[in-house]
């Protein structure tokens, strides 16, 4: 067996360890179907209470959102938040996990690649994500009665895959520091916290000052999160956005590169000072 | 023509940074004040292959320093490695596909998985050949003993049996090589007379074994050759037998000595007929650690001693040579200290 094939098996290994792990806790997928509906149901019901309803409210929010469809406008939003803290903390938290439990130094002894801790539990924490999302659009469907053509659910759901590597790339460079610094969530809340503010997740990006809508424009998820609102609200295919996407996979493959660097070097870094099993 | 070395390092030295340089500090560029210190000091090391081979010393020593070096876990501030012939620092993986490490024993397991998936992650990790990989956890998991419980939790394992399920999983990719961290510290006596048994059986399979302990007995049972580590430094390094003849003695004797006044010219006493390695004075109750040629002659010159003083001597104990006498002769202290 080739070197490649053997990390690649190791990164199979890494994300079903995660998934057996989750499945000891089953309680937790309870919180992954109630609160994708409770949550984002709650806001649009405050969206129509604010606007009464009134055709000239929803004017002005299809003028910003590009539609006046609120509930979809915000379930795309909540989903693309989950979305966001899993792939851009995934990493992190697993590597983090495996510092405090002690078991990062007996994962550092074997011959396999350090992108199998960095990126292989992330792939077992898409089990989750799946549900949430399977949440989401039931939520959709039998409380506010909206059924997003199939096509273009598959359309969004090819966006979404599409945009992984960029995510991961990001979320990369912040499980890096973990090896470094040790417990990093505190800086990796903060930039959540700014992706959510700058990338039109809870509302359209229109809102921002121009200056935020130029740094907006170098965040991977304001593409992925406009695209997903473009072919499911206004009815956009893939060929609309390829542009957008083309965007996305070039700043993953520039972050992702980054990403390896950063994590070589603070790897490096832990190992000379010691900070591998120290946490 | 004679093997490599399993092991080699030339005046190895780890130097880490002691005290706490804080965020504001760092902002403000204040000079670093924190402290240097060599966990490991200029260490030379050569490990047959096919030996047990022990570094023995207190914790603080620069044992588990040394053996992350080793284990590519940690960077050498200076001096060179080379393991089973190969170096650590220009070809890590290289190191680690031919390197069985157990280094923080059960923390090490991943608790909410059975012992067999534990085994399965870490098969894919250390490359096991996919139509291997089955075959090789039953076998790792028998000569461990754990077939009958492969399939439960890990957290529901004892100590012992999860510190031998950790040996297991050193050995999936068949190591020639196996680095073992204070193997059966935690352990109650069985299960760490178990674990020996089992670095026995790895030493007759041809494997060459280095190990850390701070348990004399383990090391004196156990270990073709002791280095004893202090400091960061090798203080001794011969095989038991050996090390326990430097010190001149053929027995010790423990003796505990009811005293009010100054306690000198007790042992000054007893310094005429041995060597007072140890002395130590707590609530009117001197302790003194003796080495000598026959306690059969020297256990009487002592009870004159005392009466002489005008002390008296509650307790006598006499035991044969141990390599904690060594190590107190070489550095002054106990191991335990």
């Amino acid at each position: 067996m080739s070197l490649l094939g053997a990390d690649l098996r190791a990164f199979i290994a890494a994300a079903r360890k995660e998934v057996r792990q989750q499945r000891r806790y089953p309680t937790l997928f309870l919180g992954q179907i109630f609160w994708p509906v409770l949550l984002p149901a709650s806001w649009v019901l405050m969206g129509r209470a604010y606007s009464g309803n009134d055709p000239q409210a929803l004017a002005a929010f299809a003028d910003r959102a590009g539609s006046s469809n609120i509930a979809v406008f915000v379930f795309v939003g909540y989903a693309m938040y989950n979305w966001l803290s899993v792939l851009l903390w995934g990493a992190g938290t697993a590597l983090r996990q495996e510092q405090l439990r002690g078991t990062l130094e007996a994962v550092f002894v074997t011959p396999a690649t350090r992108l199998v801790p960095l990126f292989g539990p992330g792939v077992g924490m898409l089990l989750p994500m799946a549900v949430i999302f399977a949440s989401n659009f039931l939520a959709l469907r039998f409380f506010f009665g909206i059924f997003p053509p199939i096509g273009a659910v598959i359309q969004a759901a090819v966006i979404v895959v599409l945009g992984i590597p960029a995510l991961y790339a990001i979320g990369a460079l912040f499980a890096a520091s973990v090896l470094r610094f040790g417990e990093v969530a505190p800086v990796v809340q903060l930039i959540r916290g700014m992706f959510v503010l700058a990338c039109g997740i809870t509302f359209p990006v229109a809102m921002l000052p121009l200056w935020a809508q130029v740094w907006a424009k170098i965040l991977p998820p304001t593409y992925i999160v406009d695209d997903i609102r473009r072919i499911l609200l206004r009815g956009d295919t893939i060929a609309d956005v390829a542009g957008d996407v083309a965007i996305v996979l070039s700043l993953a493959v520039v972050t992702g590169i980054l990403a390896v660097a950063v994590f070589r070097y603070l790897e490096m870094s832990a190992r000379r000072t010691g900070m591998l099993g120290q946490f | 023509m004679t093997a490599a070395p399993a092991v080699e390092t030339k005046d190895l030295v780890k130097v880490f940074e002691r005290g706490r340089r804080t965020i504001w500090q760092r902002l403000r560029r204040e000079h670093d004040k924190r402290e240097r210190f060599r966990a490991v000091d200029g260490i030379d090391l050569v490990v047959e292959p096919g030996e047990i081979f022990g570094l023995l010393g207190p914790n603080g020593a620069g044992k588990t320093t040394t053996m992350k070096m080793l284990a590519t876990l940690l960077i050498p501030t200076s001096g060179t490695i080379r393991v089973l012939g190969i170096d650590p620092l220009m070809r890590p993986r290289e190191v680690r596909a031919r390197l069985g490490a157990m280094l923080s024993g059960e923390r090490s397991l991943y608790m909410k998985l059975t012992g067999r998936e534990n085994l399965e992650y870490f098969a894919a990790l250390y490359h096991v050949p996919p139509g291997e990989t089955k075959a090789r956890i039953e076998k790792v998991l028998a000569a461990a003993k754990l077939a009958d419980r492969a399939d439960d939790y890990v957290e529901r394992y004892s100590t012992g049996m999860r510190q031998r399920l950790a040996l297991a999983r050193a050995l999936l990719p068949d190591p020639p090589l196996v680095v073992l961290d204070e193997p059966t510290v935690g352990l109650d006596p069985q299960a760490s007379r178990d674990l020996r048994d089992r670095v026995r059986e790895l030493k007759a399979q041809g494997r060459t074994v280095l190990l850390t302990t701070h348990y004399m007995e383990e090391a004196d049972q156990l270990c073709d050759r002791v280095a004893i580590i202090d400091h960061g430094r090798i203080v001794a390094l011969d095989t038991p037998a050996a090390l326990k003849r430097t010190i001149r003695a053929e027995e010790v004797v423990h003796l505990e000595i009811g005293l009010d006044g100054d306690e000198s010219a007790v042992i000054d006493r007893l310094g005429r007929s041995a060597t007072v390695a140890r002395s130590e004075r707590s609530n009117g109750t001197l302790t003194v650690t003796a080495h000598c040629a026959s306690a059969r002659d020297f256990v009487p010159a002592a009870f004159d001693a005392a009466r002489s003083t005008g002390t008296t001597i509650h307790h006598v104990e006499v035991v044969p040579v141990t390599l904690e006498d060594v190590f107190l002769a070489l550095t002054g202290r106990a191991l335990r200290e």
